[in-house]
């Protein structure tokens, strides 16, 4: 199973943790500082996969791979295969990268309620629920449509209009499909009254 | 409108996703990611908490901000401090009717509870109703939660909703209630077994997806209780034909395999299925053939695929021609510039030589690269191989590299690992005394306080008995040659404690025993031992039992002692020490050198650490006095038991026994506490004056006794350690846990068995080792580079290459890649050794010669035959040696599938028409246990199918026939799965 799922980038600070047996906040804290001792000390060009017995108890071994400022590691025992856990890796960064279009991380770090949102639908209980990532991000846009509904979009590209904010990446990779709707809506409606609605109904979903 | 604004500019600045944060959020992320110090850091984290704080409490504050503000307590969190004050909003977001408020909660308290908190109690509630959900998104939420948080106590809550949803609509949540169910098995087994059935249920689901997930919990049962899950062997294996088949939908290709992970697992799970199950195994053969045979080598996955095979084949009933395919599959591994491949490389080149040793011979160089590589996991692994692959001729080479490497690392957990291995392997293989000694002497100088005190004692007792064999004077050789070295190491500054206990004893005992070094030159060196170390008690009590061993060995030798100035004020101080134990221990010595020869060399006989020390348990020797005084007019004894009137237990051996084979209560008082110190410390000597009522029977004359100086908790050790508590002890206690003494019994003499004799086992193996002659590893220093002569050294390789050539000599040499260097070293060494080789004995190299030939493939007699045929019809110089090359394997193998293939031809009509009307047969399979009736026809109709093969015409000629039924074989289609299965 796996034991853990840690981001953090290269300074050591964690940007992702998921422990998925129940860590307390110190232990946790001590686990990352040792963790990203030994990822400090691995030279370049060097297999991916690090034993951590030592930290985690017998058989445990850890695969990290480096993707740009961030580590991604993957905690694990005997009972997963290293070079997928690694593909597996590679799939959630693939994940992410949908969900971000380019990730950084920021985003990581800033959204990183989505993040696990996605990771949920990755790794489940310490086992692997889901490996492919179009399927993933499939279920995490039919999440984010309740964060982010039609109407709101729309009253994006109102705002867009009237204010001159450009509030569009709010919808994320599913924002064209809804502004070419929305745009629909909006240009057929009658202007200011339906504005109005929209802006009333913005507030009512936001708050 | 202004507030819109606001809000607007609020929003426009923070986020980038949909999940909505703001600026704050930014600016403290940006804030804390510019600090420099950790100082720093925590004041701004602290003052974030304050923020928090506040703002969390304000009942007015909206919910989107409250969420926001539980996000940025997660993340205050996650570095390093305490948010438990936010806890309870993290609960009440849960219970918002939003699914965007709820996820949040829900996350929050995946995150900061766990799952035995007091919270989780307001939880299960809105767990339990967003269970029954209409909304498929809120009920997966739920189930994410339920993994996490739902303890022993309160899976009954859930669990009927959890069993209801593994039938659910949505693919998505059948998957994640089989999740959660088996969460619950791994929390508290007890309270879910009776749903363990529902995971095979479920193994035929329609959705490929629910299927993989599924095999997860499956492969956590099987590897509790194979057993009984051994009718699913024919189920997983057809499964995994499918899926390789590329029977699955598109989508769950990856890397242009099918479902990778799902094969993986799979593989996994056959392996355990499979192990040391001929039968099972038979099932297999031909899939995990085909997967190997199929693999593609450029993709990651692809690889790990071929590696879950190599384990698989390495964990199932060996099958020549699936392990011949396995080691060409770990050459490529190994021959890859991958560090990753390499590493898989090693780890499968450990699992095939347990079953094969051959193996390792091949890879010799690739395995010498590991060891001197970088890359430090690869090299444990590496480390790891060699452990596995030791035996009596490499024993030195592969110790020696495990010690230098030890010496090399700082991590304490490795270092104790690798010390503990060397140890044991030196043991196990040891060819010489004096390189044992060696050995042990660099591990305990380097990692002497990391390995176990047990290998401490081990190596004492080692040394004291030798290797087991009757032979003194190798075992006086052993000694003089450990004194010798310890008189010479004693003197660095630095030692661990456990090796100078070692020591300390090791010159007590065996010091002036062959007369090389004077007893006031030894006891010089332990006096500076003692003193050097004024902090370690133990190694002090070590050095004055070896002095008192040391001067009685000289009394009884009849010689004038003198004690050593510093040896006396030595004596002195520990007779003020605060230890009480080395307090008597200097009383006990002062004692000692008072008395004279006779009674000295009755106390310390020499080299008597390992005489069994026999106890007369009855007290015969008091039988004439009982006689005289009964005569006299005593009362005889009545046993305890009788005066009670237990006349059930008989007498207090049986009661003994009684009581360990029934752990039943016990009614008397508690046991003696044991002393503390005695696992460390040696014994104290017995001294007749200060200890005399206690150790009365050690003074008779018919009483056979030996001090033990080896620590371990011998009778006469922890006796003389206790408070005399005889009149105590015969009202409550156990007589028999006492010392002698007090044991009025009449039972049998009994042989308390000293607790420092050695396990036969340990020294037979010892035995044996020492058989073992240099004859088999010969040098080949002048034809080689540094690293073959490590390779052959490590391997034997190279000597053997040269027995095989000359047992061999009618076949053509090889020529594959592969092998390119051992012939080469072939070549040289016939030219270079030819000599030598005549001069031996010729029947041993052809027995040798015949081993190594057959073995690699030692049942494959059919195959062997095909291939005399192939072989003729091509030009013999391009052949490589015997049947193992890779090019060959696949033709054999197809001429064989096609032959059964033919045997069966009438078979496959009927599985045509089986195919067409059986709705479910998986699911048959799945209660095969509960029919058995039915289950025996299946497996037949089944097994029949399997060895089908892959006949590309069947499979089309299937596909046309379920295409003709209206079904066409897409992921949509819910009843594929069932048809593919059936």
């Amino acid at each position: 199973m796996i034991r853990g799922v840690i981001v953090m980038n290269d300074r050591g600070k964690p940007r992702l943790v998921k422990f998925y047996e129940f860590q307390p906040a110190e232990k946790q804290q001590e686990l990352i500082r040792s963790i990203y001792r030994v990822l400090c000390s691995r030279a370049e060009n060097v297999s991916n996969f690090v034993k951590v017995d030592s930290l985690f108890g017998p058989d445990v071994r850890l695969v990290y791979k480096t993707y740009a400022t961030l580590y991604f590691v993957f905690i694990f025992d005997s009972s997963e295969n290293e070079l997928a856990m690694l593909d597996l890796m590679q799939v959630f960064v693939e994940a992410l990268d949908k969900c971000f279009s380019n990730v950084c991380e920021i985003d990581v770090v800033f959204n990183f309620n989505k993040v696990h949102t996605i990771l949920d639908e990755f790794i489940l209980g310490g086992q692997v629920l889901e490996t492919n990532s179009s399927e993933v991000v499939k279920t995490v846009e039919e999440i984010s449509k309740f964060f982010l509904p039609p109407q709101l979009c729309v009253c994006l590209i109102s705002f867009r209009y009237s204010y001159g904010y450009d509030l569009l990446f709010y919808a994320g990779s599913r924002g064209l499909q809804i502004q070419s709707w929305a745009v629909h809506q909006f240009l057929a409606g009658s202007g200011d009254s339906i504005f109005i609605a929209l802006v009333t109904s913005f507030i009512t979903i936001l708050c | 409108m202004d507030q819109l604004k606001m809000i607007g500019r609020e929003l426009a600045m923070g986020s980038q996703g949909g999940f909505g944060q703001s600026k704050e959020f930014l600016d403290l992320i940006k804030s804390i990611g510019e600090t420099r110090s950790k100082a720093e850091e925590d004041r701004i984290v602290l003052r974030e908490i304050e923020t928090l704080k506040t703002r969390l409490g304000n009942p007015n504050t909206p919910k989107f901000k409250l969420k926001e503000y539980l996000v940025r307590l997660l993340y205050v969190e996650m570095l390093g401090h305490d948010a438990s004050f936010g806890y309870i909003y993290a609960v009440k977001m849960t219970h918002d009717e939003n699914l965007l408020f709820k996820r949040t909660g829900y996350l929050a308290v995946t995150l900061f509870l766990n799952e035995d908190h007091d919270l989780i109690i307001l939880i299960v509630n809105t767990i339990q109703k967003d269970l029954r959900s209409d909304n498929y998104l809120v009920v997966c939420a739920a189930l994410n939660a339920a993994c996490r948080l739902i303890n022993e106590e309160t899976i009954p809550a859930v669990l009927p909703q959890v069993v209801e949803l593994l039938g659910h609509h949505k693919e998505a949540v059948r998957k994640k209630a089989v999740m959660a169910l088996y969460r619950f098995h791994q929390r508290a087994p007890g309270s879910v077994s009776h749903l363990v059935s529902n995971f095979r249920k479920r193994l035929c689901d329609n959705d490929p997806g629910v299927m993989g997930a599924t095999l997860c919990p499956l492969f956590d049962l099987i590897t509790i209780d194979v057993n009984s899950y051994k009718d699913l062997v024919i189920s997983f294996v057809n499964i995994l034909k499918q899926v390789a088949e590329r029977r699955l939908p598109r989508s769950y290709d990856y890397r242009h395999m099918p479902a990778p992970f799902i094969q993986i697992k799979l593989l996994k799970i056959l392996g355990l299925l499979g192990n040391g199950d001929k039968k099972a195994s038979e099932h297999m053969y031909t899939i995990v053939g085909d997967i190997m045979r199929k693999f593609d080598s450029t993709s990651n996955i692809g690889n790990a695929v071929l590696y879950e095979c190599i384990c698989c084949v390495s964990s199932i009933h060996p099958n020549p021609k699936l392990l011949e395919t396995a080691a060409d599959a770990i050459s490529k591994f190994l021959k890859s510039d991958s560090h990753n491949l390499r590493y898989l490389g090693i780890d499968a080149l450990g699992r095939l030589t347990k079953i094969n040793p051959e193996i390792a011979e091949q890879h010799q160089l690739a395995v010498i690269d590991c060891l001197e590589d970088l890359d430090d996991t690869l090299k444990r692994k590496t480390f790891e191989l060699l452990y596995k692959m030791t035996k009596s001729s490499n024993v030195e080479v592969i110790v020696n590299c495990m010690v230098d490497y030890m010496i090399n690392i700082n991590d304490n957990h490795f270092k104790t690992e690798i010390a503990s291995r060397c140890v044991e392997l030196a043991e196990q293989f040891a060819p010489s005394n004096q390189w044992f000694i060696q050995t042990m002497n660099k591990v305990f100088e380097h990692a002497g306080d990391l390995v176990n005190a047990k290998v401490a004692h081990n190596l004492m007792r080692l040394i004291a008995e030798g290797f087991g064999e009757d032979d003194n004077i190798v075992d006086s050789q052993l000694r003089s040659s450990a004194v010798e070295s310890y008189t010479r190491i004693i003197g660095e500054p630095i030692l661990p404690s456990a090796f100078l206990q070692v020591i300390c004893w090791v010159l007590g005992e065996y010091g002036t025993a062959d007369g090389k070094y004077s007893a006031s030159y030894i006891s010089g060196k332990l006096c500076d031992v003692a003193e050097a170390l004024s902090t370690d008690e133990i190694v002090k009590a070590y050095a004055v039992t070896a002095l008192g061993k040391i001067y009685s060995f000289e009394i009884a030798a009849g010689r004038k002692v003198n004690l050593l100035p510093e040896c006396e004020s030595l004596i002195e101080e520990l007779l003020a020490s605060h230890s009480t134990d080395l307090q008597q221990r200097a009383y006990e010595l002062r004692a000692l050198i008072g008395l004279d020869a006779h009674v000295v060399a009755n106390l310390m006989p020499m080299d008597a650490s390992c005489e069994d020390i026999e106890i007369d348990k009855g007290l015969s020797f008091l039988d004439g006095y009982i006689q005289q005084a009964i005569e006299n007019g005593a009362q005889p004894y009545v046993s305890e038991s009788e005066r009670l009137g237990m006349s059930n237990i008989s007498n207090f051996k049986s009661q003994e026994q009684h009581e360990f084979l029934t752990h039943s209560l016990r009614f008397e008082a508690y046991e003696l506490p044991k002393p503390s110190m005695t696992p460390q410390v040696p014994p104290v000597l017995a001294s007749p004056t200060e200890l005399f009522p206690v150790s009365v029977p050690y003074y008779h004359t018919e009483v056979n006794y030996s001090t033990t100086p080896v620590p371990s908790i011998s009778s006469a050790g922890s006796s003389e350690l206790q408070l005399r508590l005889d009149g105590v002890q015969k009202k409550w206690g156990h007589p028999s846990y006492f010392s002698p003494t007090s044991s009025t019994l009449n039972s049998d003499a009994a042989k308390i068995q000293n607790g420092s004799t050695k396990p036969d086992s340990v020294g037979s193996a010892n035995s044996e080792a020492r058989h073992v002659s240099y004859d088999s590893r010969k040098p080949q220093v002048e034809i080689s580079p540094e690293k073959q002569k490590l390779a052959a050294s490590l391997f034997g390789g190279a000597s053997k290459s040269d027995r095989r050539q000359s047992s061999s000599s009618q076949k053509v040499p090889k020529n594959n890649s592969h092998a390119a260097y051992k012939s080469h070293v072939e070549k040289t060494a016939t030219s270079d050794t030819g000599a030598q080789k005549t001069s031996q004995p010729p029947s041993d190299l052809l027995d040798l010669g015949e081993t190594t030939g057959t073995s690699i493939l030692p049942s494959l007699d059919p195959f062997k035959q095909l291939e005399g045929v192939l072989d003729q019809t091509q030009d013999p110089t391009s052949l490589n040696t015997g049947g193992f090359s890779g090019t060959d394997a696949p033709d054999i193998m197809s001429l064989y599938v096609d032959t059964s293939l033919r045997d069966q031809g009438n078979s496959t009509a009927n599985l045509l028409s089986t195919v067409n009307d059986s709705s479910s047969l998986l699911s048959g399979f799945s209660d095969a246990t509960n029919r058995t009736g039915h289950g025996g026809n299946t497996v037949a109709q089944l097994t029949q199918k399997l060895s089908e093969g892959p006949n590309h015409k069947d499979s089309l000629e299937k596909d046309a026939t379920v295409r003709q039924m209206g079904v066409t074989p897409s992921g949509q289609n819910p009843n594929l799965f069932k048809d593919l299965l059936g």
